[in-house]
């Protein structure tokens, strides 16, 4: 019964060697690219009025995808045709499918923005003939979206077993006796936001740790945040974690925010590249760069 | 087609030979695999017994403590085991032995795994990429079979892929036969004891997909499987889904083969839930009584008059609500002072059933759903208990491999294809008649029809 919390997660094995580091993309600019798609696939989400579950299962799905020597290498695969495929394959599974033109349009308009740190409030300005997408378009797109679905699917093995941790978070605030509080709602948003924040993580939380545990390390942080008092035992044993993955997480968790600022202040106004092309423009250039040092 | 088969004695001798030298070949392979996987437990133990890398976090006092007081307090955790994932393997790791049957989301024929030698069923999903990419309910019953691990629900091993991206294939275990085409090879209908032990079975993993929010919407004798043992597992999802409490509002009333249907779909009800499968289980369970379907309607109107006049007309009392149904607004039943046409004849019509089988059965095919018994309900029903008992599954006739070696034959209406549902019009539909010949002799042999 337990497999009904878990989540298929990658082997050492698959996190030691991406497909990508084989094709000799750099580890910094593989995670740069990991770190902007799950961005991008969070954005296409809420454009696309996407629950957060569903939302959610995507960018597990588009991360599992670039993992291991057999997963897709960004010389092969943009990211944003994985991000827009993931997407468009989860949702249709779920209860809210979108169709194909719904998607297309979505990563057209996010395509025009001018870049990848962009600021929230610039949002909406732009020109609304720079998104339309002419019929001939659509449909090469339309092709694409499709081509690249079944290549995920190939990929992954056809596994898309995505167990997320949201309700067991909930379950687990009840089980401690805290739902009732007057702080419980905060605790709840707090929690719940690191579960989302957790699956932007360069440390591919999700594809190294079970629901339960992300849970559990989630109303750890937030309480202790939120300053709620939680029971005085080893309550996280209760949920089957083991308090060392309960350190690691919640260390990991936090971790995410440096990374974040990182990544922002190395890209600035620059787009994170995307496509395949730009990802080799990006090696050009850093070729280029590294032959003046 | 198949017949001809059979009239070629070459080819039948050829066939013969080709069987034999299978046979042999899988002696060899399973002693070969048998050492495999001796050797594969070996090292997994081994990978079990090394120690595991685990960053180690300093998080306050308890990192104080020492190796041996931790080992006592260990918490026993539960072991979260979701395994991993990899690509697809490619086609040619099977060799396809002969073509099984067409159905309505592929093709189906029985396959060798070149490496094992095991025996497998190959399926190659019919792929229409035009508007929707992948074909959902193909994705649905990849996803729904992985995770239906029962032993009375069929297995997929993995899916495998070929050259092109429209190459799709379900690799599944092998079984021997369907209950359908057993059934019209048989003489003599199913004993009551085999009868007993195929329907605990089927209810058995129809009570597994229940428990877990599966609704198969396709239960019917051709997608229950049989093999030489007696075993008994369940296949196509193609229909299948998830559901919830409340089920879903967007549920399809496109559901169900038509024989197997339940008065609530036909009547296009919007929402639905497990006791649509029950009602399938009660199509079924006569049917293997009879050796023939048990409701071979020609369209749904006519299915509709064909339950109604084995079940009764349903009342307001029977089935509370029933006349807000949309397809039933404009049906002209019977009136009430005809109180022959209410009642069941399900004992009538079985008349070597046990009262207690009489009773599972037509609370089974009740008209209310809610009146419908779950499938634990059913497991737990007296009828099982009562003599003659449930034979052994050891202890189950062997028939004749037709999958095997032989295409299989299907007289039987189609599942439905998706699109829109069509709106029975019941406007000129009068039922007041159809009981007039209550009195008289059953009718015949059924209709042989294909419909689709």
């Amino acid at each position: 019964m337990a497999t009904e919390f878990a989540n298929p997660l990658a082997t050492e094995y698959q996190l030691m060697n991406s497909s990508s580091q084989i094709d000799r993309i750099p580890d910094d600019l593989e995670k740069s690219i990991r770190f902007a798609g799950a961005r991008l696939t969070q954005a296409a989400g809420i454009l696309l009025r996407l629950p957060q579950e569903v939302i959610a299962q995507a960018i597990v799905i588009f991360t599992r995808f670039w993992i291991g020597p057999e997963g897709g290498s960004l010389v092969q695969y943009g990211a944003e045709e994985v991000s827009a495929a993931s997407i468009y394959l989860v949702s249709k599974i779920s209860s809210y499918p979108k169709s194909p033109r719904s998607v297309i349009n979505v990563y057209s308009y996010l395509r025009t923005l001018p870049s990848t740190f962009v600021e929230p409030n610039s949002l909406g300005k732009e020109d609304l003939e720079s998104y339309f997408v002419s019929e001939g378009t659509y449909q090469s797109r339309r092709a694409a979206l499709f081509a690249m679905e079944t290549q995920i699917l190939k990929i992954l093995g056809f596994n898309l077993t995505t167990v997320l941790p949201y309700k067991l978070c909930i379950n687990y605030i009840q089980t401690l006796g805290v739902f009732n509080q007057p702080h419980a709602p905060e605790l709840v948003k707090r929690a719940f936001a690191h579960l989302n924040t957790a699956l932007l993580s360069h440390q591919l939380l999700y594809m190294t740790h079970q629901p339960p545990w992300l849970a559990t390390a989630a109303i750890y942080l937030a309480a202790k945040e939120e300053g709620i008092k939680l029971p005085e035992v080893n309550w996280w044993e209760f949920f089957d974690t083991d308090v060392e993955e309960l350190g690691f997480l919640v260390c990991a968790f936090l971790d995410i925010e440096g990374f974040a600022a990182g990544e922002e202040e190395k890209w600035g106004k620059r787009k994170v590249p995307m496509t395949v092309e730009e990802v080799e423009d990006e090696l050009e250039k850093r070729r280029i760069l590294d032959g003046g040092n | 087609m198949a017949g001809s088969r059979w009239a070629d004695d070459a080819e039948a001798k050829a066939l013969e030979a080709q069987r034999k030298k299978e046979k042999e070949e899988k002696k060899r392979l399973k002693l070969e695999k048998q050492r495999q996987q001796e050797e594969e437990a070996r090292r997994a133990s081994e990978e079990a017994n090394r120690p595991q890398k685990r960053r180690r976090i300093s998080l306050g006092p308890q990192d104080d403590a020492t190796p041996a007081s931790k080992e006592s307090e260990a918490p026993e955790l539960l072991k979260l085991e979701g395994g991993s994932w990899g690509p697809c393997r490619n086609v040619s790791n099977y060799e396809t032995l002969n073509a099984i049957e067409e159905g309505t989301y592929g093709w189906v024929s029985r396959a060798k795994d070149v490496s094992t030698g095991e025996v497998v069923a190959l399926k190659k999903l019919k792929m229409d990429f035009a508007y929707e990419g992948f074909p959902v309910t193909a994705l649905r019953e990849i996803q729904l079979l992985r995770e239906s691990h029962h032993p009375n629900i069929v297995s997929l091993k993995e899916v495998v892929m070929g050259a092109s991206l429209s190459d799709v294939y379900m690799v599944m275990e092998f079984m021997e036969h369907d209950l359908k085409t057993l059934q019209d090879d048989k003489l003599e209908p199913f004993l009551q004891s085999e009868v007993k032990t195929l329907l605990l079975q089927i209810a058995s993993a129809v009570h597994f997909l229940h428990d877990h929010w599966i609704l198969h919407r396709d239960l019917k004798t051709s997608n229950i499987l049989l093999d030489n043992r007696g075993l008994i597992k369940i296949a196509d999802f193609g229909m299948a889904r998830r559901t919830s409490s409340p089920p879903p509002p967007n549920l399809t009333q496109l559901v169900v083969t038509l024989w197997y249907r339940s008065p609530e779909l036909l009547l296009g009800t919007p929402t639905y839930d497990t006791s649509v499968d029950t009602w399938s289980l009660g199509c079924i369970f006569g049917e293997l009584l009879l050796k023939e379907p048990l409701l071979q309607g020609k369209n749904e109107v006519d299915q509709l008059s064909r339950i109604f006049e084995l079940c009764g007309i349903p009342t307001n009392d029977t089935w509370p609500g029933f006349k807000r149904l949309p397809n039933a607004k404009s049906l002209r039943l019977p009136s009430n002072a005809d109180s022959r046409a209410h009642g069941s004849i399900v004992r009538a019509k079985f008349p070597f059933l046990t009262s207690a089988g009489a009773d599972l059965l037509s609370s089974l095919l009740s008209l209310n759903p809610e009146n419908r018994p779950s499938a634990k309900d059913m497991l737990n029903h007296p009828y099982f208990k009562e003599k003659p008992k449930p034979i052994s599954t050891a202890l189950f006739p062997t028939f004749p491999s037709k999958a095997g070696q032989e295409r299989r034959r299907r007289i039987e209406p189609h599942a439905p294809q998706r699109g829109e549902a069509p709106r029975v019009s019941m406007a000129e539909v009068d039922f007041s008649g159809i009981f007039a010949g209550r009195e008289e002799e059953q009718r015949g042999a059924g209709f042989s029809l294909r419909m689709g």
